[in-house]
């Protein structure tokens, strides 16, 4: 039987810069697994000299699209890995990956709903996966996305979220900008924190599953401030990012 | 610790779900799900969530409650090292 555990060799096809910082890659995978959303895969390089280093990525595609992976990546300043997807890997190179990894953060479509998704900067990449299989099933269940970001330009899949809102009247997109709000602004402008949590969470309740995942700041104010609403502690996942920063 | 230092490790700070691959490994299971529950504060976690320090020479996963090192696991060339005693125990289901 086939193990996610294998490296296996996926051929880029295809990449999609997001933000200043963040580049989309797909690749094809010779073997193929169903994911569940909020998974990952882990990415390894070996130098020439055989020193090895290796990251985990969320995966960003739904699990409906068979066959190929979408990883949604920051390109991190003296980072070992991000430089050189970003600024290296071209279409038609491989990388060696293994996956899908992960059962702690993860949600399709028969666990339900209503879902609350809580972003900071990249952290969003997991919850696209699971926005993009909700939508790929065709559901119905209620669904919102709290996303922190620095500024505008720092939104990745602004596009996607802003037509998804447009074009499903049971999800809601509520961005946050923690240094420059474009022009007009209207809405949040300041780290996420318990009094806009319980604006967005209002009409869920404590029936709400959340999500959240960003940097280790954001996702304890989260998480601390959810347990003091008294959602129960199981409809909580959580996922830490790096040093990455909203 | 002083601050700089504290700061800089709650910085790269991860969690569990970061090394689920290599636990994944060691285990032959998926164990993000698996419940570890602290030898220091008796607070049960799932491994996803404990905090994980993963830029070291090895990794080292912390209760998240009481910041006690549950677990340290070391890969050299010939063997991996697992230290787990900041555990009382892992509670996981049996695998169907």
């Amino acid at each position: 039987m086939q193990s996610v555990l294998e490296w296996q060799a996926g051929t880029l096809t295809a990449v999609r810069p997001e933000t200043k910082q963040t580049k989309s890659f797909t690749f094809a995978l010779p073997k193929w697994m169903v994911h569940k959303a909020g998974q990952h895969y882990d990415v390894r390089l070996t130098a020439p000299d055989g020193y090895q280093t290796e990251r985990s990525y969320s995966i960003a595609s739904p699990p409906e699209r068979v066959g190929e992976l979408e990883l949604t990546v920051e390109r991190i300043t003296d980072g070992e890995v991000s430089p050189y997807l970003h600024d290296v890997l071209v279409p038609g190179d491989q990388l060696e990956v293994r996956g899908p990894i992960g059962g702690y953060f993860v949600w399709d479509v028969a666990l339900g709903g209503p879902l609350l998704l809580v972003g900071g900067g990249s952290g969003v990449v997991p919850l696209m996966a699971m926005l993009r299989h909700r939508a790929a099933q065709h559901a119905t269940l209620p669904a919102r996305l709290l996303y922190s970001s620095r500024s505008v330009e720092d939104v990745i899949y602004r596009d996607e979220l802003d037509g998804l809102a447009r074009s499903d009247g049971a999800f809601e997109v509520f961005y946050t900008f923690t240094r420059q709000p474009p022009t007009g602004w209207t809405g949040y402008r300041r780290r996420i924190d318990a009094a806009m949590l319980g604006e967005v969470i209002k009409p869920f309740d404590k029936r709400a599953r959340v999500y959240v995942c960003g940097p280790t700041l954001l996702v304890e104010a989260v998480a601390n401030a959810l347990v003091q609403m008294q959602l129960p502690i199981e409809h909580i996942r959580t996922e830490r990012f790096g040093p990455t920063g909203t | 610790m002083d601050n700089d230092e504290g700061d800089m490790n709650t910085a790269l700070m991860v969690d569990g779900n970061a090394v689920a691959g290599q636990l994944e490994q060691i285990f032959g299971r998926d164990m993000t799900m698996t419940v570890a529950r602290c030898a220091g504060c008796a607070r049960d976690a799932p491994m996803g969530a404990l905090m994980a320090f993963i830029r070291g020479p090895g990794v080292v996963l912390r209760c998240p409650a009481c910041q006690n090192a549950i677990a340290r696991i070391v890969e050299t060339p010939t063997a991996i090292y697992l230290e787990a005693r900041g555990a009382a125990y892992l509670r996981m289901a049996p695998q169907p």
